[in-house]
């Protein structure tokens, strides 16, 4: 008995290893960004000269990066390991260049969704080329001038399938049909989040990635910063830098779940959503962009998160870096104090009309996003993109079905072959020599000979079905295949329209930006009058230390006194700081930022030469924020007081 | 008569201005918040006093109502005060506002009569303050009549006029001595730095006012020019290639199931049959 137990076993675990039980590639109906989401409205106004948010996404690959993309892209695959020979199949390469057209349409959902719950000219598209660095790397840069204006936060949008199409059924990531996986990143400046570096919220693959990308844009500022410059640094999206592998950098994190004001970024985990086969039947017949088979399953509650993420983020201090570098492209002198403001009415002045400046560069780029926005959502390319997730709903339909004749299949033969072995096994463990008559001989003999024939029937019946299982399977990943490779051309041609739009768009706003950025700067030019005060640049010292910083702001006699920033670097710490100071020391309220190999921290509070003193406010990964007693930059312990900060008070004013 | 160049040069700008958004009133125009003047408790004395401002041309009659307005705007007791001080001997009551704009925008006076022109202005924040409600009862009517008043640029001119005057005063005052004066000078300081912070708020009304237009002609061409873009990628965008693309991939599924279908019966004949 036991042994036939074991040729049973033996037999299944032979069939399912053979044809393998199928996956339906489900996916998830209800995405966990949906569960308990916040449905708080912004409770901020729109930031003066800047943005609430900008949506980053892939939108074209340039033709000569083509083929390192498609390396790289099935080189690092997500949710497992690719096959062999997957890298330049063109399979693959459909899978790859699909990735980018729906990034490119389902971006466009959570820019809706985004728009619909901030206020106008609050959130601009910023569509990336990928393409190759000067060291031949593959990387990407904004299309349009989106993020040249400051964002409070900006978020990252990729939608992902597995490279290997052969795993397509399986567990694997997938965005085809009516099955989306989104990449997400949402980050601020890392100046309003120190201890994350900037990261809020990560889809888990991405998530060191994304955190080292912060970490370097934090110390590129600062570098800029000690040349005296305020360049903007506009990092490559977080879904480049993993597919080629960027050095990864750890971060605290906590779970989507989580109600706690640890300062670690949240994590997301990788999703299979699942549209609604309702909303997949709306879309069939669909003839515009009011169907939007992603807002109710994923980019609504999302966009309820990012709303909930802004309005616990200081947003001047979000865009205070941003915001002084636009205002340094035509009025250096005024840039530097604007971090901290100041209570001059010249000073007031002559930042009203500068903010007035940034607002009209603002609603110029607004109207850019929109268009970019109705050319490809509602324009023939969404069309397209929403013809082709029909015909991969059926396509994936018909797979879903083959997979289950499959399993049914796989079902059926390890039964009958179970059965029949099982059975031939029973009636050959009779002993017919031990019968007592030649009538119960013949019997037993004949017996035994019907029952050889129906075991051999059914074990028959197991091997058709198993063979017929494994012929599913193939043809199942026959269609995908079919489909993938079938669909190259009309891919193709998705990605010159989208280049086309994203082109003219670049092209027209690209002139008519500078011309307006000419005109305002005229019209600025012309209205203003001489500032009391200015910002300089000049030295930033160290508290007791022979080194030497750079201040940008109010200077006196080559040292920083009064407002501005400063940056320093002491041994393997770089250290930043705004707010006041005298003598060329930090002095007044401030909020500094220590960056060391292991993390950032940031004191803002009181300082006198140089140091923390008195109550200070202290923010640093994993913990929660904590306000402590600090006597010459010795920490005394907890304090019940509230800790100053430069950026709520106008304390003394730029030229104090 | 009325001859204030600056009033002139502001009826000659109107008929350029084709802007159709809502006018600044003077409390957003100067940023400020202070409470406006008392209505009026003489009835027959206002408009005594109104009776020769201009009656035959709306703009006219509103563009003076505005400058009285603006003038007098955000006069405090302590100012009043200032300005009882020094302006004497002051204005005989009843006296036209008309005669009294006229003495102030007149260049000999200034010189040579610096009192005079602090009672003129004391005599018009007197007014405003008095008649307030027949004042805003006329320029209301008058927006009412003819909503184009309320353009932003027209009015901004009447506030830089107004603060033309009010510039005179603080010169006369300046003249007269309060700055020196321990007593005075607090009060004649204050108006004086209100009116810088008044001139900007002008001035960036003008910006403003030229940015918006800047602006709108910009977003207006941008907005058309993609919008044609778009349109043109779009009727150049050949669907039928994704449809295409779509039947080969449904032919190519319908022979691979045909091929499958018979190697299935082959299959089914080759196992049942013992292989033969």
């Amino acid at each position: 008995m036991i042994k036939q137990i074991l040729v049973a076993s033996s037999v299944f675990a032979l069939s399912v290893a053979v044809t393998g039980c199928a996956s339906t590639a489900k996916g998830v109906r209800s995405s966990v960004v949906t569960q308990s989401v916040p449905q708080e409205a912004l409770r901020s106004d729109l930031p003066d000269g800047g943005v609430l948010a900008v949506i980053r996404y892939p939108a074209i690959v340039e033709s000569d990066a083509k083929d390192v993309y498609h390396r790289a892209y099935a080189k690092r695959a997500i949710g497992g390991q690719s096959g062999k020979g997957v890298t330049n199949t063109i399979e693959t390469v459909a899978v790859a260049d699909a990735a980018v057209v729906k990034s490119n349409y389902f971006a466009l959902s959570l820019y809706k969704e985004l728009a619909a719950k901030l206020p106008e000219h609050a959130v601009l598209l910023s569509p990336h080329a990928i393409k190759l660095g000067p060291g031949g790397e593959l990387t990407s840069e904004p299309m349009t001038a989106a993020e040249d204006l400051p964002s409070v936060v900006s978020i990252d949008f990729a939608t992902y399938s597995f490279p290997d199409s052969k795993k397509m059924m399986g567990g694997v990531p997938l965005t085809f049909g009516d099955l989306v996986t989104p990449l997400v990143t949402v980050r601020t400046d890392h100046r309003a989040s120190v201890p994350t570096q900037g990261l809020l919220m990560a889809s888990r693959p991405l998530l060191s990635r994304a955190a080292a990308e912060g970490r370097e844009t934090a110390l590129e500022t600062i570098d800029a910063l000690q040349r005296g410059d305020f360049d903007p640094v506009v990092p490559e999206l977080d879904f480049v830098s993993y597919i080629t592998n960027d050095t990864p950098q750890d971060v605290s994190v906590q779970s989507l779940a989580t109600r706690s004001d640890k300062n670690a970024a949240m994590v997301l985990p990788v999703e299979k959503v699942r549209i609604p086969a309702s909303e997949m039947r709306l879309l069939e017949g669909a003839s515009d962009g009011t169907v939007d088979p992603l807002d109710d399953v994923y980019t609504d509650a999302l966009s309820r998160r990012i709303v909930a993420l802004i309005n616990g983020l200081d947003a001047d201090k979000a865009i205070m870096m941003g915001r002084a570098a636009s205002i340094s492209d035509f009025d250096p002198s005024l840039a530097a104090l604007t971090f901290v403001g100041s209570d001059e009415d010249d000073y007031a002045a002559r930042v009203a009309y500068a903010e007035r400046l940034l607002d009209a560069q603002r609603k110029y780029l607004s109207v850019q996003s929109l268009r970019i926005f109705d050319g490809v959502h509602n324009g023939e390319l969404g069309a397209q993109v929403r013809d082709m997730i029909s015909a991969e709903h059926d396509v994936l339909e018909k797979r879903r079905k083959l997979a289950r004749q499959q399993n049914a299949a796989t079902i059926m033969g390890i039964a009958s072959v179970a059965g029949g072995i099982a059975m031939g096994g029973s009636a050959g463990g009779t002993d017919c020599r031990r019968s007592r008559t030649q009538a119960e001989y013949n019997a037993c003999v004949r017996r035994q000979q019907m029952s050889g024939m129906a075991s051999s029937g059914m074990v028959s019946a197991g091997m058709f079905a198993i063979q017929e299982a494994m012929a599913k399977k193939r043809l199942s990943q026959q269609v995908g295949t079919n489909f993938l490779n079938s669909i190259v051309p009309a891919l193709e041609q998705q990605t010159t329209v989208t280049v086309d739009l994203l082109d003219s768009n670049e092209t027209i706003t690209a002139i008519r930006y500078e011309d307006l950025q000419a005109k305002l700067q005229d019209l600025y030019s012309q209205r203003q009058r001489a500032l009391d005060t200015v910002a300089t640049q000049c030295a930033y010292l160290e508290p007791g230390g022979q080194k030497r910083g750079t201040w940008l702001g109010v200077c006196e006699n080559g040292l920083a006194n009064g407002s501005g920033a400063g940056v320093l670097e002491v041994g393997d710490e770089v250290m930043e700081y705004y707010g006041y100071a005298k003598n060329g020391l930090a002095d007044g309220p401030g909020l500094m930022i220590r960056h060391a190999k292991i993390g950032s921290i940031s004191y803002e509070g009181s300082f006198i030469n140089g140091r923390p003193d008195g109550t200070v406010r202290v923010s640093q990964s994993g913990r929660e924020d904590k306000t402590r007693n600090f006597v010459s930059g010795v920490d005394s312990g907890a304090s019940s007081q509230e800790a100053a900060s430069p950026f709520d008070g106008l304390t003394g004013g730029a030229g104090k | 008569m009325l001859r204030a160049s600056l009033i002139i040069s502001a009826c000659l700008a109107w008929p350029a201005l084709g802007f159709a958004q809502d006018a600044a009133t003077t409390d957003e125009l100067y940023g400020l918040a202070e409470a406006r003047p008392v209505a009026a408790q003489n009835q027959d004395r206002c408009i005594a006093q109104m009776a020769e401002f201009p009656t035959d041309d709306p703009t006219a009659r509103y563009q003076f109502f505005q400058l009285v307005s603006d003038t007098a705007y955000g006069a405090t007791d302590q100012t009043r005060a200032l300005f009882d001080h020094y302006g004497q001997p002051a204005v005989e009551p009843g006296t036209p506002v008309l005669s009294v704009i006229e003495d102030i925008a007149n260049p000999v006076l200034r010189q040579a009569a610096p009192e005079i022109i602090v009672s003129s202005m004391n005599y018009l924040i007197d007014f405003a303050a008095t008649c307030d409600v027949y004042i805003t009862g006329q320029t209301d009517s008058l927006i009412a009549f003819d909503p184009e008043l309320k353009n932003p640029e027209f009015n901004t001119v009447i506030a830089e006029d107004a603060l033309f005057l009010r510039q005179i005063l603080s010169e006369s005052l300046s003249r007269l001595g309060a700055d020196g004066d321990a007593v005075w000078a607090n009060p004649a300081r204050q108006y004086s730095r209100s009116l810088v912070a008044q001139r900007d708020a002008v001035e960036f009304a003008a910006f403003e006012t030229d940015i918006a237009e800047l602006e709108t002609l910009f977003m207006d061409d941008l907005d058309g020019r993609l919008a044609r873009s778009n349109d043109v990628i779009n009727s150049e965008m050949d669907r039928e290639v994704l449809g295409d693309a779509i039947q080969v991939s449904d032919d190519m599924t319908k022979a691979a199931m045909e091929r499958a279908r018979q190697e299935r019966l082959y299959r089914f004949l080759r196992i049942f049959g013992g292989g033969r």
